[in-house]
């Protein structure tokens, strides 16, 4: 079973600085691989330990972004393809132009894995693209995948109900966190990993941008919500009963 | 003929929320807004314009992939200016497939949208909410509009259209569907919420906070460790960027760290009070009352001076 995997590099939101002026300090920016992304390898492993085969994780970002694949490979993956492209100036289906453009060069993939969303950006719009490129049957916001022959069934995670939905191989999905629980790397998998193969690919060449200019961003800036940061202290009875005043205050208690 | 902005989401309440989205980009573009059934049409519907009912697919239960379809062959040939979608789990995959099958953009889940005729703009958090980014797509253009940040629009009386996109099949089959159980409805709709973290030491341990939230007349809810990691509680009842996004007049944070991610899922709430024995945790810049002390010391006193009260 040929199964690609895909991640992101992401900005790590908790490291990210905010300037003076509330913009955030983007450049140099500290960055990981999307949280999620790890159940999304994760499941890949788990694919092929069940069916054999080979997991191929794929990347759309600059060098900086390649300890991200790195990661993934030290997790188990078996090989690694980095398409280049600056991350910043583009949008959800410019990334799955250039995932899905990977994946024709590379494939067929039996599946294709996705996470439900980058921790960082979140639009959770870069999966269904890439399904919907490749032409195969997609599947999103899945918590439970068995695969039989070529035969697949998936539950997926909907905000009030679970659906039992069955797809034929091949085909593209995305995964939610409660799926797995991502596998930790050893070190010596770690130092192994630098020996795995990754393919650099020019992301405006395998798949020119054109005119097309989609989703641009026009400003970004800090919103801290305006909060009293009120500490309140004394004995927990003491403390209690201050913080049911101040709740009463505000009209808040039912 | 003026332009036209598309409303269409799986949850009529969803639709109603969104078309009120479309009115403010339909006003900057000098636009008309069309609510759009796929199959057949749902009465409950009601929108601040026009319908188009799109023939072809059969059936009330129409999937995110034959949505999409139906979708983008009606769009090919009516071609409207924007297609609005509620950010659902399922309408953010017909958002995504339509904009990859008709090759432009798609703003995720924005608020704040309006229109200077050539496109639209709108507001949307990134970095786990940390960031408030302004984006802009060229018409024709999609969006996913954020859920709970419009108020449904009022049912107006409007043209009816209709336009045959023929059959569209499926390559998936959903063979079953389960309601989940109800913490996620409870929450999203609570007036209090009493939210649990990893300061609870044990998993009998939460019916303290159980107890508390029911006291208040409130719901339930958790980070995600506890529903994720340690399955405590089911998925539904996990608050933050890839569980519930809640809105309550109290937020109650018990021995909750307070990561970005889950403050993501919260931050819109009236007032937010937290308990946690680390001063120095950040869920404490993120609350109005902040309370350093140990949960099952400050609950019980929370739950007596309730009790002394009512």
């Amino acid at each position: 079973m040929k199964i690609a995997v895909c991640v992101k590099h992401a900005v790590d939101e908790a490291e990210l600085k905010i300037g003076p002026g509330g913009s955030p300090l983007l450049a140099g920016a500290a960055g990981k691989m999307s949280t999620f992304d790890k159940n999304a390898v994760e499941e890949g492993l788990r694919l092929k330990a069940a069916h054999q085969g080979e997991v191929v994780v794929f990347m759309v970002g600059g060098t900086e972004s390649k300890k991200t694949l790195k990661e993934a490979l030290a997790m188990g993956a078996d090989r690694g393809v980095l398409v280049t492209a600056d991350t910043v100036a583009i949008d959800a289906l410019r990334t799955a132009t250039m995932l899905a453009a990977a994946m024709k060069r590379s494939g067929p993939f039996d599946v294709v894995i996705c996470s439900e969303g980058a921790s960082d950006t979140y639009t959770g719009q870069v999966p269904p693209m890439v399904g919907e490129l490749l032409g195969i049957p997609y599947v999103g916001y899945a918590r439970k995948i068995e695969i039989d022959g070529k035969a697949a069934k998936i539950e997926r995670s909907l905000e009030d109900s679970v659906e039992s939905v069955e797809a034929a191989v091949p085909f593209a999905t995305s995964v939610v966190s409660e799926i797995n629980d991502p596998r930790y790397p050893t070190l010596i998998q770690i130092m192994q990993a630098s020996k795995k193969p990754v393919e650099e690919l020019n992301g405006e060449e395998i798949a020119p941008a054109g005119s097309r200019r989609g989703v641009e961003v026009l400003s970004m800036s800090s919103q801290p919500t305006a909060r009293k940061h009120v500490m309140i202290d004394g004995s927990p009875d003491e403390a209690a009963a201050k913080l049911l005043d101040a709740l009463s205050k505000e009209g808040v208690l039912k | 003929m003026s332009g036209q902005v598309w409303v269409y989401s799986e949850s009529e309440p969803v639709a109603n929320e969104v078309a009120t989205a479309a009115a403010a980009v339909a006003q900057g573009a000098s636009a008309e807004v069309r609510m759009v059934d796929i199959g057949s049409v749902r009465p409950a519907t009601r929108g601040s314009g026009g319908r188009l009912l799109l023939k072809g697919p059969a059936g009330h239960e129409v999937s995110p992939a034959v949505a999409a379809e139906a979708l983008a062959r009606a769009a090919k040939d009516l071609a409207p200016l924007a297609v609005l979608l509620g950010a659902t789990r399922d309408g953010r995959e017909v958002a995504s497939r339509l904009a990859a099958k008709l090759g432009i953009g798609c703003m995720a889940e924005v608020a704040g949208l309006a229109s200077d005729g050539q496109g639209m703009t709108g507001e949307r958090n990134v970095f786990a909410g940390k960031v408030v980014a302004k984006v802009r797509c060229q018409f024709p253009a999609v969006a996913t509009v954020k859920v709970g940040a419009y108020p449904k629009a009022a049912a107006q009386p409007g043209e009816s259209q209709e336009k045959d996109v023929g059959p569209v099949s499926d390559q998936t089959k959903t063979v079953g569907r389960e309601k989940k159980p109800a913490g996620a409805v409870d929450l999203r709709s609570a007036k209090v919420i009493v939210s649990a973290g990893r300061g609870v030491k044990k998993k009998e341990d939460l019916a303290i906070l159980a107890e508390l939230a029911t006291a208040m007349r409130g719901a339930l809810g958790c980070s995600r460790p506890l529903s994720a990691d340690l399955g405590w509680l089911p998925e539904e009842h996990h608050i933050g960027l890839t569980g519930v996004t809640v809105k309550p007049d109290l937020y109650l944070a018990v021995g909750i760290s307070g990561q970005l991610q889950h403050v993501a899922g919260m931050k819109d709430s009236k007032v937010v009070a937290s308990i946690n024995t680390d001063k120095d945790a950040p869920i404490f810049q993120a609350s109005d009352y902040g309370i350093v002390g140990d949960l099952y010391q400050v609950i019980p006193a929370l739950e007596r001076a309730l009790a002394a009260r009512r």
